[in-house]
């Protein structure tokens, strides 16, 4: 799998969405993305790319687009699919 | 090793008292680190969890990128191994810190025998998601040193277990900690008690000025998390709020503050009539009997702030209930110095240097707080806890000269 399938199949498998819903997502907008399902959604991030987020960038994790500009720092690359 | 006595408890999880493997492991070991990754994944996986953060925040705190991360901050200066078999004895009033204090003894490498809450279903879920877990061969090793058990108070029961122990970890309060440490323990054995503890907040009054709408409102929702989830119970939970700023600043702030958290409290916190009662009769008495109390502000129901002319020294004997809070006004620390007493635990701060307050702890070498933590982060454990590094605490050091 390449990492843009990694981080959207985290976030298809975690709040149950269709691809399309992707694109805009952010957090507390969908009623599956609250405070609990972000803590599912970073859980997921971490074992998908076996990273280690930190404390500031799991506060900071507030759009599906915003994430990306986040694991970049960790060396994971999204690439569009 | 003999096996353990049988005794007449009632085992939630795991085999029969005799089967307990006590050979201890290393902290940090591989299959404990492997076997609570899984309990995490398990945990965060469930639609149940959705309606009990309590939970997930434990499933989110013991996840593989975590335990990781404190395996590698963990100091390896000397061998170490668990201690042996640790006695829980967990609070009755919070429902999940039976599984964090499960984790640290797992953690330090020891088996382990926890005696559990009744009546919470968050403890429920988590006892079932360890005996799935129990059942697979990859967490065999640990399932052969772990049970979690219930029984009535009973001393007879708990001063066998002690016996058999090199740890305990009591949770509960003075008089349950008092009373355990009467019961005589193995002679290697170390208590790690958690008494009655006391916690207050700190807010910089120009810093919540300087708030926008966003900030605010994770400020409150924090503050709210801090006090009302359990209603005021815990023992994180602030009871008095410590302004920092010029009068004119801190009323100013008081003024954005408070209306903001009533707002959270009036959306998420469900006050019975009963406790309304209990809430207000309280507010009362402690007008009456604190004689420092200048004004008290209702907002409506929801909120009782309870203004004070100067800061008593036994302030730490009053608590709000149910979202009661006294409040003073000060420019600097000087006040924190004249009351901190070995009770109190949490300071949670917003808009103050934390460092600053924590040096000025250690300068002043005050006998009190455990803790300076952002508003929000009261309830969030860890392996640092009360004072104590748990991990070093429940195991032994393997010394070479």
């Amino acid at each position: 799998m390449s990492s843009a399938e990694k981080y959207d199949a985290a976030f298809i498998e975690t709040f149950l969405l269709e691809p399309k819903d992707l694109a805009a997502l952010k957090y507390q907008e969908v009623e599956s993305w609250d405070s609990v399902g972000h803590m599912a959604l970073i859980a997921a991030l971490e074992e998908a790319f076996a990273i280690e987020l930190d404390i500031d960038d799991i506060i900071e994790f507030s759009s599906y687009e915003a994430g990306k500009a986040i694991l970049s720092k960790y060396d994971v690359k999204i690439e569009p699919v | 090793m003999k096996p353990l006595p049988d005794l007449p408890l009632t085992i939630r999880v795991g085999g029969p008292l005799g089967t307990l493997d006590r050979r201890p492991l290393k902290p940090y070991a591989e299959p404990v680190l492997a076997f609570l990754a899984a309990l995490s994944k398990a945990l965060l996986s469930q639609a149940e969890v959705r309606e009990h953060p309590d939970v997930a925040t434990f499933a989110f705190w013991c996840r593989a990128a975590n335990l990781a991360r404190l395996s590698a901050e963990f100091d390896r200066r000397h061998a170490r191994l668990g201690r042996g078999l640790v006695l829980h004895i967990a609070p009755s009033n919070v429902p999940v810190n039976f599984a964090y204090s499960f984790a640290f003894g797992l953690l330090a490498g020891n088996a382990n025998l926890v005696r559990i809450p009744e009546g919470f279903v968050q403890v429920e879920i988590i006892c079932d998601a360890i005996a799935a877990l129990f059942d697979r061969p990859e967490h065999a090793r640990v399932a052969s040193m772990n049970r979690l058990v219930r029984y009535p108070r009973d001393d007879a029961i708990t001063a066998a277990l002690s016996a058999e122990c090199q740890g305990r970890m009591i949770w509960g309060g003075d008089a349950t900690v008092a009373h355990l440490k009467r019961l005589p323990a193995h002679p290697r054995c170390v208590d790690v008690a958690f008494a009655d503890r006391y916690s207050l907040c700190l807010l910089g009054a120009e810093a919540v000025l300087a708030t926008d709408d966003k900030a605010l409102a994770e400020l409150v929702r924090g503050f709210f998390n801090d006090s009302y989830l359990f209603d005021q119970n815990g023992c994180s939970s602030p009871h008095l709020v410590l302004w920092r700023g010029s009068d004119a600043s801190v009323a100013a702030a008081q003024q954005r503050f408070w209306p903001a958290l009533e707002r959270v409290v009036q959306a998420a916190y469900p006050l019975a009539d009963a406790r309304t009662v209990d809430k207000f009769t309280h507010l009362c008495r402690t007008a009456s009997e604190v004689a420092e109390v200048r004004s008290a502000t209702r907002h409506g129901n929801l909120i009782y702030r309870i203004a004070l002319t100067a800061l008593p020294a036994d302030i730490a004997a009053h608590r709000g209930q149910f979202g009661t809070f006294f409040e003073h006004a000060a420019e600097d620390l000087e006040g924190l110095a004249a009351i901190v007493t070995e009770r109190y635990q949490t300071l949670t701060c917003f808009g103050v240097d934390r460092q600053e307050v924590v040096d000025f702890i250690v300068d002043r070498g005050l006998p009190g707080i455990d803790r300076v933590v952002p508003v929000g982060k009261a309830l969030d454990m860890g392996v640092v806890w009360d004072g104590y590094m748990l991990v070093e605490e429940l195991s032994r050091i393997v010394h070479s000269a």
